[in-house]
């Protein structure tokens, strides 16, 4: 008997440690320090900050979000990852990806990210641009292709139709134009940056049949470039003051202040152009996809868990479940209530009901429209910030008039892409 | 015999020592990576020796940067010399003691302005269609638009401005404030051989300020090398290439662009090289 009590004592003992083992280990913390971020200003991200103290109980650990704009984030950012490594999480973009990969700064994301998150969610597209080398690198914060955002009261006002084909917006751009009431018929993007006037620009370069390489051999120096270029630079002529030499929040905020007629930009402008919070414009905009045959210019941000700071598996499983949590069906569920239209990425939110209560069914109508010509238009490459910069500061400069020879700096182009070639 | 004293080698040796090593090293490093090919985005590098060095000389950007740094230079301390002489003469001659205290003030503000800060509000007060300092022309014109920064003639002089308003006005209060250190008999004199207020100025005070001028001007010169940090925020160097000094594009080769760390230390060393030789041929000249 007495054996018997005390092979059940022991067995108790040895089940109630087990259990209050498990139980520990469940509640372990997965991180045991705070986790730093470096991003680019989005207010999904401000919003999420909101809820640090739900991260905490989640992962036993808080986090901090350093903040620098869109040119700046991605020179910090590549000056850190290739450096001291300070950060844990990097904003990356579809124009970098390919070389934080690459050069090994980011590891693939899905070895962290908890499966209860339900990645598979996210907008496929969105997956699409996260993906190199057949590897998921981040997680979406933003992202999707272009629409054409016009006033439908100034194009009723001059008695023109929303422009459908591309022939027929160079055609209604200087009708539109009445600078003496401060309305111009488009808004541009001038500013130097693979990012900023290359990505405006890209569209009519594919619109024209035009290519970046053909294997290894550099194949952008085309006729369709010069033609592209040469549309871009007309178009510039009715361009609102203030972007020759801006980009996406000079060109979206002359737009919602009022000024411009059409805006071909990236699917976010939308959401903002409904908002009575940021839009001056309210219940005066139609929108539509780009006109034919312009390509919508698809891109995604997101977030990546960074190599160097996060030296352990630890590390890296804690990043991965703050970039789990921050971009998780919840999260995004309080996006959509506080109207973040661009901060949305899940088909679970945007096929929602609540999505096409708040942006009703001709913004849906129109995204949907607009999935189907978006393209990735640059080259998916390593070296791709690189070109694409370098013809930003030549596009740059024949936007303000301080080089005209569209050709010769295609030239300048072409053998400054061989010498990267030739690098590899 | 008079024992040396072990003062001054106390005090001097650790002191040296700090600023050799804060100096030198980064300095030596700068040299090390410029002789090499070293890339952000790759780990390995090879000794590449002076090419850099000879790929910079047939890079377009790199010579108009040259150019653009010495425009910048020239106008900036040329300008700010002027202003500074200018209202500190204004100010003594016209007004009285509490109405100099009071400007004293005043044109000290922009110079204590974080140079960022001060970068942004002058964007915004040039903005073609808000900007307050664009209203003027838009006002006298009937509205048509005047965007400076993106005009390739007018955007180095309008960060320039900022430049001149930030330390113009500052060294508008030092000159000032020498002027009236100065002894007042030659004033005096002056005045008694009817001489005009600019001829005492340009005869007599100025010539008397001789060596604190030509000190305020290496100052400013000095800190016009420093301008970065103005250009970045209020164009990035452009419209295109036209703002674009030899810092800037050491930048945005190394960090920005394409990630050439080594190629932007060539820039670096080369900058530093023509800085010390400029500056000790300027230094010479004027001690002679």
């Amino acid at each position: 008997m007495k054996s018997y009590r005390l092979a059940a004592s022991l067995g108790a003992a040895f089940v109630l440690t087990a259990s209050v083992s498990t139980a520990a280990l469940a509640q372990a913390p997965v991180c045991s320090a705070p986790v730093k971020v470096l991003a680019q200003p989005r207010d999904g991200l401000t919003l999420l900050e909101d809820s640090k103290d739900e991260f905490k109980k989640l992962s036993g650990a808080s986090f901090q979000i350093d903040y620098l704009n869109e040119n700046d984030r991605r020179a910090k950012s590549r000056a850190d990852a290739s450096t001291v490594g300070n950060y844990n999480v990097y904003y990356v973009d579809e124009a970098n990806v390919a070389l934080f990969a690459s050069s090994g700064w980011i590891v693939p994301l899905t070895d962290y990210y908890p499966a209860d998150y339900d990645y598979a969610d996210f907008d496929p597209g969105r997956q699409k641009v996260a993906t190199y080398d057949g590897k998921v690198w981040f997680a979406p914060l933003t992202g999707g292709g272009d629409l054409m955002v016009y006033r439908k009261d100034v194009l009723e006002a001059a008695g023109i139709q929303p422009p459908k084909t591309l022939d027929e917006l160079i055609a209604d751009v200087p009708k539109l134009t009445n600078a003496d009431k401060g309305i111009y018929g488009i808004a541009l993007r001038g500013a130097r940056g693979s990012g900023a006037n290359v990505w405006r620009w890209m569209p009519f370069f594919k619109a024209y049949g035009g290519k970046w390489f053909d294997g290894d051999k550099p194949a952008f120096n085309s006729d369709a470039a010069v033609k592209a270029t040469e549309t871009y630079l007309k178009l510039f002529k009715d361009s609102a003051p203030g972007t020759q030499t801006g980009s996406w929040d000079e060109s979206t905020g002359a737009f919602l202040s009022g000024q411009v007629a059409i805006l071909v930009e990236s699917t976010p402008l939308s959401g903002m152009a409904v908002d009575p919070k940021t839009s001056q414009v309210v219940g005066k905009v139609g929108f539509l996809p780009p006109p034919s045959p312009l390509p919508g210019g698809g891109y995604g941000h997101g977030l990546a868990i960074g190599t160097k700071a996060n030296a352990d598996d630890a590390a890296k499983k804690c990043a991965g479940l703050f970039i789990a949590w921050a971009t998780s069906k919840e999260n995004e569920k309080r996006r959509l209530d506080a109207h973040q239209f661009g901060e949305l990425n899940r088909t679970s939110v945007l096929s929602s009901k609540e999505f096409a209560d708040i942006y009703g069914a001709d913004l849906g109508q129109a995204l949907a429209e607009t999935g189907k010509v978006t393209a990735v238009n640059f080259w998916q490459d390593p070296r791709w910030p690189d070109l694409g910069d370098r013809w930003g500061i030549i596009l740059e400069e024949l936007v303000t008039g301080t080089r005209t020879d569209i050709k010769g700096g295609l030239n300048e182009l072409e053998a400054y892409a061989n010498d990267l070639v030739k690098k590899k | 015999m008079r024992r040396r004293s072990s003062l001054p080698v106390t005090f001097l040796v650790p002191t040296l020592a700090i600023l050799l090593v804060l100096s030198m090293v980064p300095t030596l490093y700068a040299i090390v990576i410029a002789l090499q090919n070293r890339e952000l985005s790759a780990p390995g590098y090879s000794w590449v020796w002076f090419s850099n060095f000879a790929d910079l000389f047939s890079d377009r950007r790199f010579l108009n940067a040259v150019w653009v740094s010495v425009k910048w230079e020239i106008v900036t301390v040329v300008a700010t010399m002027v202003v500074a002489i200018g209202l500190g003469v204004l100010m003594f001659e016209v007004a009285g003691p509490r109405l100099r205290n009071f400007y004293c003030l005043l044109f000290i503000i922009p110079v204590l302005l974080p140079r960022v800060s001060a970068a942004f509000v002058w964007k915004f007060a040039y903005h073609p269609l808000y900007g307050i300092a664009t209203y003027p022309y838009r006002l006298i014109t009937g509205g048509l638009i005047f965007d400076p920064l993106s005009k390739p003639g007018t955007a180095l002089f309008a960060v320039a401005s900022v430049d001149v308003w930030q330390w113009g006005l500052f060294f508008a209060v030092i000159v000032l404030k020498l002027l009236e250190t100065l002894p007042p008999q030659p004033i005096e004199a002056a005045r008694l051989d009817h001489a005009k207020r600019w001829q005492i100025h340009a005869y007599v005070t100025l010539p008397m300020l001789k060596a604190p001028l030509i000190s305020l001007m290496f100052v400013k010169m000095i800190e016009s090398l420093r301008s970065f940090d103005l250009i970045y925020v209020m164009t990035r160097g452009g419209p295109g290439v036209a703002t674009e000094t030899l810092d800037m594009y050491a930048f945005s080769q190394g960090f920005i662009e394409s990630g050439k760390v080594s190629y932007a230390s060539a820039m670096a060393v080369l900058m530093m090289i023509a800085t010390v030789i400029t500056f000790t041929m300027l230094w010479k000249r004027v001690q002679a």
